[in-house]
């Protein structure tokens, strides 16, 4: 057990300072790929063992409890110090001094440091092991990915002296991050995580350096920040109450039965976790995160950061299980879906589409937890697997086809497949595996909007109905003009560093099979992790399809049909011959020998171009994001209201 | 084992009824129009003239996604007849929808990309109108299993008046009549050429005419269900909404895809708001 969590946990970090004193492009490689194998045969070990407790005590000696502390203030104390000297940002600095001057009242004035520990400091059941494999396996992926991209990126900006083993330290670090907050159990363990978190994605926000990302990175910092600041603010009015400073004290049933005392904490936890989901209002710093360089995208959207928000939200699911404070999740996260959802309809830049389309998916996941039955439970944790796998994998072939185009606009992709032939099949599938049945992403969307009419949320289920229908039109029209060309003669080979194309196939090869296997993992992990925290499982698997009083959800018959018959369609396509393709049809009025153009009436050739509808008018940023922050805002005061009111 | 019977033979027979009914419709539309009109078969012999015919396409891309369009609406009508889960079905069906208008994208053709562009409008309009029959069906009947509905032992009718009409959206905009015939209309007008169908003929359109005469018969087969109860109820009312749809396609004009989005949206959502709340109350 030492050894694994040891491995998960700490590693990361030893690795990441390896990575910052080792500055040569051959131990990096080394030490990057070695830890990614590591952690992901940790991760997959550790599933092995099972459910566990674990209450490591002392490392060299030094109490660990103490230690975590001590680390607390000195990265509060750090962050300070750049807000108040790089950034001059008063906001940050105001927000960090209170969490400096909250933990210090909980520290010194409240808590009695000798008293027995009333439960371990870490846990794992199946929803934390569930978070391991992603974080270790995916954000592995990305991080070797990141040894092939690099590079090129730092050539683009002609830098005098590299900034990759800064850049790398963040980024190792960071998982071991993520990995030590969902197996932590003590709640003071999860918020020195949390706030680690936050720090890392800061400083890989703002890693080129320039006015644009040092903005942007400062925006992601002062929102996670309040969110920071509404978490010791749980901690101490816990402490207040007495209860014990872990998740398993909140987790305890019968805890809610405390009224606000228990909710206005958990309603705290949450905010805290809708801050870093990047949920509205609070999009606007995810979507400006897209400036760093693609693998931190990648990894901050797919298994990191936002999960980390997602994950807390979920785990504190039976908490709140019943009260008012669920049912108002579950309108915010739907209406988040719904929103952000109409934000990516109306973007052309494709990280943006991406950025848009990840907080909708965390939107769900929030109103899947709000809703709050066994069947939402799983559907939210099927939508954090399989979204990690698919999203990354779009986010990794934005980068590769940026590294290559020198644009991330949609209208650039046009034709790619002329350019970039295996990129953009990659791409396909990931698109593919995000929208369409029998994949991951398309189950968990059709067990939410099934479990929400079960409930009877009318507003959840027309929300749901609604985003449904715009995500589509977003996925649909990406994949279409991707393959907008004329017949594909002299097609480039495309050669790739190995580890940029490595982890891109691994990866759409993981979305399409982990689909393949969602019935045993269904049965493996997502199912006991549902009983453990609802007692109740949401659906049965009957020859391995998905049942329930609801509905029913066929794998392997989808699989095979859909897998035959398309099959059947490429064996199609494969006969077509360039003698059978021509030009487009355009009115009899073709320009000889251009197919992009009519013949205009002096005999000259008029070129026409074509592109998409993005309904500016109807979902542009500018329009929209006025109204959908001030409704949200409001959502979230009323929320907060309603709790301190005490009508609960 | 005889619910797969059933679906197979659905599958089978499907595109003859859809045949036919697009016969029947041209020819009744043709005499509200004071035509005589094609004889009703006429449909049968377009598409079989048109499977003989030579390709004539842009990329292969335009035949893997045609092919797969088909293969998404007869499953889509396999799983509707064997009383599968609704909602299951409608994620299935946009299988078809979206590589449909995949294959439209692939093609440089100024025209079928606008065409594609509208159909993806018309998605998003029908789409959201469509989950919300089913959440409503659910809702009544606690599942959203298709066999549940024939369990139930009441016309859904009753309870969902306003979500009929909902459908009746849907449906108008599913089979392309005016006034949302906006991505493909039936005659081709100066602006859009055929639209989304612009640059498939031959074999190619055969297979999405079919493809469609299956859709035809899933949607009808959803409106059926608002009277499962009895086999002439079923048909009385297949045949007035029908009808109707051809008086509404005779006596509008095509509209702009902005008013449609507007407007089916708002009425849709109203409706169904409405319904759902009435099903609450009661």
């Amino acid at each position: 057990m030492d050894i694994l969590v040891f491995a998960t946990v700490v590693l990361p970090f030893l690795a990441a300072i390896a990575l910052l004193l080792l500055r040569d492009k051959g131990s990096r490689g080394l030490i990057v790929v070695g830890t990614a194998v590591v952690l992901a045969a940790a991760s997959l070990a550790l599933v092995g063992q099972g459910a566990f407790e674990y209450g490591p005590k002392s490392i060299l000696g030094i109490s660990l409890d103490g230690l975590i502390t001590l680390l607390d203030f000195a990265l509060l104390f750090v962050i300070l110090v750049i807000a108040m000297t790089k950034l001059k940002n008063p906001l940050v600095a105001a927000l960090t001094a209170i969490q400096i001057v909250g933990l210090i009242y909980l520290e010194f004035f409240m808590m009695d440091h000798g008293a027995a520990k009333a439960a371990p400091a870490m846990f794992a059941d199946s929803l934390s092991m569930i978070m391991v494999l992603v974080i270790s396996i995916v954000g592995s992926l990305i991080c070797v990915y990141a040894l092939g991209y690099m590079p090129a990126h730092e050539d683009h900006l002609h830098l005098a002296r590299s900034k990759q083993p800064r850049f790398f330290f963040y980024l190792v670090a960071f998982l071991g991050a993520m990995n030590g907050l969902v197996l932590a159990n003590s709640l003071l363990w999860l918020y020195f995580f949390w706030e680690v978190t936050t720090f890392c994605s800061f400083m890989l926000i703002s890693h080129d350096g320039d006015e644009t990302s040092v903005k942007n990175a400062t925006r992601a910092l002062w929102m996670n920040m309040t969110g920071g600041v509404a978490f010791v603010f749980a901690l101490i009015f816990l402490q207040k109450t007495g209860t014990g400073l872990y998740l398993s004290e909140l987790l305890k049933p019968g805890f809610s039965a405390a009224g606000a005392a228990a909710l206005i904490p958990l309603f705290m936890l949450c905010y805290a976790g809708i801050t870093k989901s990047a949920q509205v209002p609070f999009q606007s710093w995810l979507t400006g995160a897209m400036v760093a360089p693609t693998p931190v995208s990648a990894l901050l959207h797919s298994s990191t950061m936002v999960k980390a928000g997602v994950y807390l939200v979920l785990r504190l699911a039976p908490a709140y299980a019943g009260t008012m404070l669920s049912g108002t999740l579950a309108m915010f996260g739907a209406f988040t879906f719904l929103t952000t959802s109409a934000l990516a309809v109306g973007q052309s830049n494709a990280k943006k589409v991406l950025a848009y389309s990840t907080i909708a998916n965390l939107g769900l996941i929030i109103a899947c937890a709000g809703i709050n039955t066994p069947a939402a439970i799983t559907a939210a944790i099927v939508i954090i697997i399989f979204h990690a796998v698919s999203k990354a994998l779009m986010f990794l072939c934005v980068g590769t086809i940026e590294q290559k185009i020198h644009s991330r606009d949609l209208e650039d992709m046009r034709g790619l497949y002329m350019v970039m032939p295996k990129t953009t099949i990659v791409a396909l599938v990931g698109v593919v595996t995000m929208l369409l049945p029998p994949f991951g992403v398309l189950m968990g969307k059709w067990m939410a909007i099934e479990s929400a009419a079960a409930m009877k949320y009318m507003p959840v289920t027309v929300m749901l109905a609604l985003g449904s229908g715009l995500t589509v039109m977003f996925w649909a029209r990406w994949a279409g003009i991707l393959l907008s060309t004329p017949y594909p003669k002299g097609v480039p080979a495309e050669p790739q560093a190995g580890t940029v194309r490595g982890p891109l196939v691994l990866l759409a090869a993981g979305a399409v099979l982990l689909s393949l296997f969602v019935p045993f993992i269904y049965g493996g992990l997502i199912e006991p992790a549902v009983r453990s925290s609802h007692k109740a499982a949401g659906f049965v698997l009957d020859g391995f399809n998905f049942v329930n009083q609801q509905g029913v959800f066929y794998v392997y018959p989808l699989f095979l049909v859909l897998g035959v018959g398309f099959y059947f369609a490429w064996k199609q396509a494969r006969k077509v011959e360039a003698a059978d393709c021509v030009g487009p049809y355009l009115c009899g009025a073709q320009s000889p020998g251009d197919d992009k153009a009519f013949l205009s009436t002096a005999g000259a050739p008029v070129g026409y171009q074509a592109s998409n509808f993005y309904l500016t008018w109807l979902f542009g940023e500018e329009r929209l994001t006025g109204p959908i922050n001030m409704v949200s805002g409001v959502l979230l005061a009323v929320m907060l209201g309603l709790l301190l009111g005490g009508v609960i | 084992m005889g619910k797969l019977l059933l679906a197979t033979l659905a599958v089978f027979l499907a595109p003859i009824v859809g045949g036919l009914i697009a016969g029947i419709d041209r020819k009744i539309t043709a005499r509200l129009q004071s035509r005589f009109g094609p004889p009703i078969l006429q449909p049968f012999y377009d598409v079989f003239k048109l499977l003989g015919k030579a390709p004539m396409i842009m990329n292969p891309w335009q035949v893997l996604t045609v092919w797969v369009y088909l293969l998404s609406s007869m499953l889509t009508v396999f799983l509707f007849f064997m009383g599968s889960d609704l909602l299951l079905i409608f994620f299935v069906m946009t299988i078809g929808a979206v590589f449909f208008v995949m294959g439209a994208l692939s093609t440089q053709s100024p025209y079928a990309q606008v065409g594609a562009q509208r159909e993806l409008i018309t998605m998003l309009t029908y789409e959201p109108l469509i989950i919300l029959v089913f959440v409503s069906i659910a809702m009544v009947t606690g599942s959203f299993k298709v066999s549940e509905v024939f369990a139930y032992g009441k016309p859904l009718l009753y309870q969902l008046p306003l979500m009929f009409i909902v459908l009746g959206y849907a449906l108008t905009i599913k089979l392309r009549k005016s006034p949302f015939d906006i991505s493909a209309c039936h005659h081709a007008h100066q602006e859009l050429v055929r639209g989304v169908l612009t640059e498939y003929s031959g074999p190619q359109l055969a297979i999405i005419e079919i493809a469609h005469w299956y859709d035809v018969v899933f949607v009808l087969g959803l409106c059926a269900l608002f009277w499962a109860t009895s086999a002439p109820g079923m048909i009385i009312l297949l045949v007035v909404t029908y009808f109707a749809e051809l008086v509404i396609d005779n006596v509008t004009a095509r509209m702009t895809w902005k008013w449609m989005l507007q407007s089916v949206w708002c009425w849709g959502l109203a409706l169904s708001v409405l319904n759902l709340l009435w099903l609450y109350a009661g």
